[in-house]
């Protein structure tokens, strides 16, 4: 066994899954606080690293300018769609929600298209390119700073949740919505806030993505693909996104290289089909017991 | 940036409303002959997007040239088509829609997908030629796709047309080595059984084949693969720009000098413009001169200049467009050939009309007389980008397979 070999792999597997965790933590944070599954968070991150095209490419801003301007954009975006078309369907069935988001993941697709066309396209370089090595292992530059980038943003959000108002409301609406209105929070924005904070978290995760893979249109199905991470994690658990995210990414891609790229998808799959005989509600997801 | 979205937004209306009126007829003629019918599933829209609007470019400028020029025999061209999405379901509505209501002797389809769902149907009416987007291999097998055609070399042509170039490349008598990158798809893998049974016989060893998703994905892990077994050669198929880029910006960051090479969708200018100088270097197979080549030739010619009047401010036109162009063109052939041979136009009698073109001048759209062999056209050239010059230059003769 070449075990060079496979601590670089593992090491390039680590880093992505530090990204999926980020796109994970978006769909968390939305679920947890108001029980949708955000069928357009792939588009939202698509929607992001486009603005950032539009910003550091067409407008020429600086890359450093760009990146948090894009990111506020897609968080922006999240807090609008909350606002517009998911807050009036409060009340109705969770199907019907899912449709919408579903829905405005084809607007969103669409808009992109018109706005900039549909080829392919590939972000103005803005991290470093010298190679990154640990030890004599090597790190291809994009995924070693882009999770750098993600862990900083994963670390705020989990000392914002743990200490913040905001995060000490969110956490409170989660738990118990009825007991956290009677206590004076104002649940309302308290799904506005989500929904900005999982589409700012999905947005950073759009621009570094599709600055290591590339962008175009059909960005967003990665997403979906991401879903696989929620569930082995726990719908409902900002830790379990996070531990899952990094096992998935390495999974990924040591599957990728031992047994051929394609079978990377049908690896992750067995591993949800596993966690979903048993333990149906994620790794880390909240088992709840309804007594009659 | 405004201007350039207002451009854009003014070219897709224009698209959308095009498609909306589903018929792009031929300009009022003299003649009082029946139409000879070009119909289209065309995706204007969806995946293939990207390059549909230039297909459907050049199918509606060769249409609007060959008018000009008087038909065929006297016939005017109308491009009847409907927008498909890239979407198998709705390419075979478009096709009953439009095969409905005209007589079509030639169809362009938009994806192997559609034109292998149509084939028994195709073959059952009789009454029509198909070709399109695809360059499958399958597609050539006669006995199953008897009405269907590629508009150039098949993807495992491709394979073998750059192989060729490559066993040209060795040193000190080694042949050099390659690497196969594909994506996990049926149009990626389509030419690698064929293309390791070509290398293996000319003893161009296959060091490592690597599979990925399309698209956008990370392929850190893919390129330390190919960073121990150091290929001379890389070849992609089946992508239309990334992961290619990452493929040549890491292996390159890594110090190797692997080339690397790609197949006709794998070879368009959009590689130069999207990675800039990291493109320099990398080398396409090309049935057709690109459209801002040094090259020249009477049809040629008349495709740049309808295609500036047709639309001053595109500039470049990209591959799609000179193989929408293309495809026109051969079904012109064939149907002239098959009138002037006082036959009916069948599916039978098409496919005769095209099997029997050899050394056939394209006037400039392909370098060298071509032959039909087995419903395709085996002939390619190998195109390396000049990054400065932002264009691709032709680094070696054309090689017609036999």
């Amino acid at each position: 066994m070449d075990w060079l070999f496979f601590g670089e792999i593992s090491l390039a597997g680590l880093a992505m899954g530090g990204l999926y965790a980020l796109i994970g933590l978006g769909f968390v944070i939305i679920y947890k606080a108001t029980r949708v599954i955000n069928f357009a968070i792939g588009e939202i991150m698509m929607f992001a690293a486009y603005l950032f095209l539009a910003f550091a490419g067409g407008m020429e801003m600086s890359p450093w300018v760009a990146l948090p301007l894009a990111v506020l954009g897609g968080s922006l975006l999240g807090g609008v769609i909350e606002k517009v078309m998911i807050r009036p369907m409060l009340g109705e069935s969770s199907i019907s929600v899912v449709m919408v988001t579903i829905g405005i993941a084809s607007i969103l697709v669409g808009v992109v298209e018109m706005i900039w066309g549909a080829d392919p396209q590939l972000l103005p370089g803005f991290l470093p390119r010298k190679p990154v090595f640990i030890g004599e292992m090597y790190l291809a530059p994009k995924i070693a700073y882009g999770f750098l980038i993600g862990a900083a943003v994963l670390t705020i959000y989990l000392l914002y949740f743990r200490f913040s108002r905001g995060g000490v409301a969110l956490r409170a609406t989660a738990s118990d919505q009825a007991a956290a209105y009677s206590m004076g929070i104002n649940v309302r924005r308290v799904f506005n806030l989500a929904w900005v904070f999982g589409s700012l978290a999905a947005s950073l995760a759009g621009v570094l993505v599709a600055a290591t893979g590339g962008l175009s249109p059909q960005f967003g199905a990665i997403g979906l693909s991401v879903l696989v991470v929620v569930i082995v994690g726990g719908l409902d658990s900002i830790v379990g996104a996070l531990i899952a995210g990094v096992f998935i990414g390495w999974l990924e891609t040591v599957a990728g290289a031992y047994l051929g790229g394609e079978y990377r998808m049908p690896a992750t799959f067995a591993v949800l089909a596993v966690i979903l005989i048993f333990r149906p509600y994620g790794l880390f997801g909240t088992h709840e017991i309804e007594r009659v | 940036m405004f201007k350039s979205i207002l451009n854009k937004g003014r070219r897709l209306a224009g698209i959308g409303s095009v498609a909306a009126a589903l018929v792009v007829a031929a300009p009022a003629m003299a003649q009082d002959k029946e139409p000879i019918v070009f119909g289209g599933s065309i995706p204007l829209s969806g995946v293939f997007a990207f390059a549909g609007v230039h297909l459907h470019a050049g199918l509606t400028d060769y249409t609007t040239w060959i008018n000009s020029e008087g038909g065929i025999n006297g016939h005017p061209v109308k491009y009847v088509m409907e927008d498909t999405g890239y979407e198998v379901d709705r390419s075979v509505a478009a096709f009953k829609k439009i095969t409905g209501s005209n007589t079509v002797p030639v169809y362009y389809g938009d994806s192997t997908g559609f034109m292998k769902t149509i084939a028994s149907e195709l073959n059952s009416r009789g009454t029509t030629l198909m070709s399109g987007a695809s360059f499958a291999t399958a597609l050539t097998n006669n006995e199953q796709y008897p009405y269907q055609f590629i508009p150039g070399p098949n993807y495992s042509q491709m394979f073998g047309i750059i192989l060729e170039y490559i066993a040209t490349q060795g040193k000190e008598g080694d042949m050099p080595t390659v690497a196969f990158v594909y994506s996990d798809t049926e149009f990626g893998k389509d030419p690698v059984e064929n293309g390791k049974a070509k290398a293996a016989e000319m003893g161009i060893e296959v060091v490592e084949e690597i599979v990925t998703k399309p698209g956008s994905v990370d392929v850190s892990a893919e390129i330390l693969k190919l960073r121990r077994v150091r290929p001379d050669f890389v070849i992609f198929h089946g992508y239309v720009l990334s992961p290619i880029n990452e493929f040549m910006v890491q292996m390159r960051q890594m110090g190797l000098d692997t080339q690397f090479m790609g197949t006709f969708w794998s070879s368009d200018k959009l590689i130069i413009n999207k990675m800039g100088e990291d493109a320099d270097g990398y080398m396409g197979v090309m049935p057709y001169n690109y459209y801002d080549s040094a090259e020249s030739g009477p049809v040629l010619d008349a495709l740049r200049a309808t295609a500036e009047k047709s639309d001053p401010e595109a500039g470049y036109r990209p591959t799609g467009y000179m193989q929408g162009w293309f495809n026109a063109m051969v079904w012109t052939e064939v149907v002239k050939r098959t009138m002037d041979a006082g036959k009916e136009l069948t599916a039978e009698n098409m496919a005769e009309s095209l099997a029997s073109i050899e050394n056939w001048d394209t006037g400039g759209i392909i370098g060298v007389p071509v032959t039909v062999q087995d419903m395709s056209f085996p002939v390619g050239r190998i195109w390396r980008v000049n990054a400065k010059e932002a264009r691709y230059e032709p680094v070696s003769d054309w090689i017609h397979l036999d």
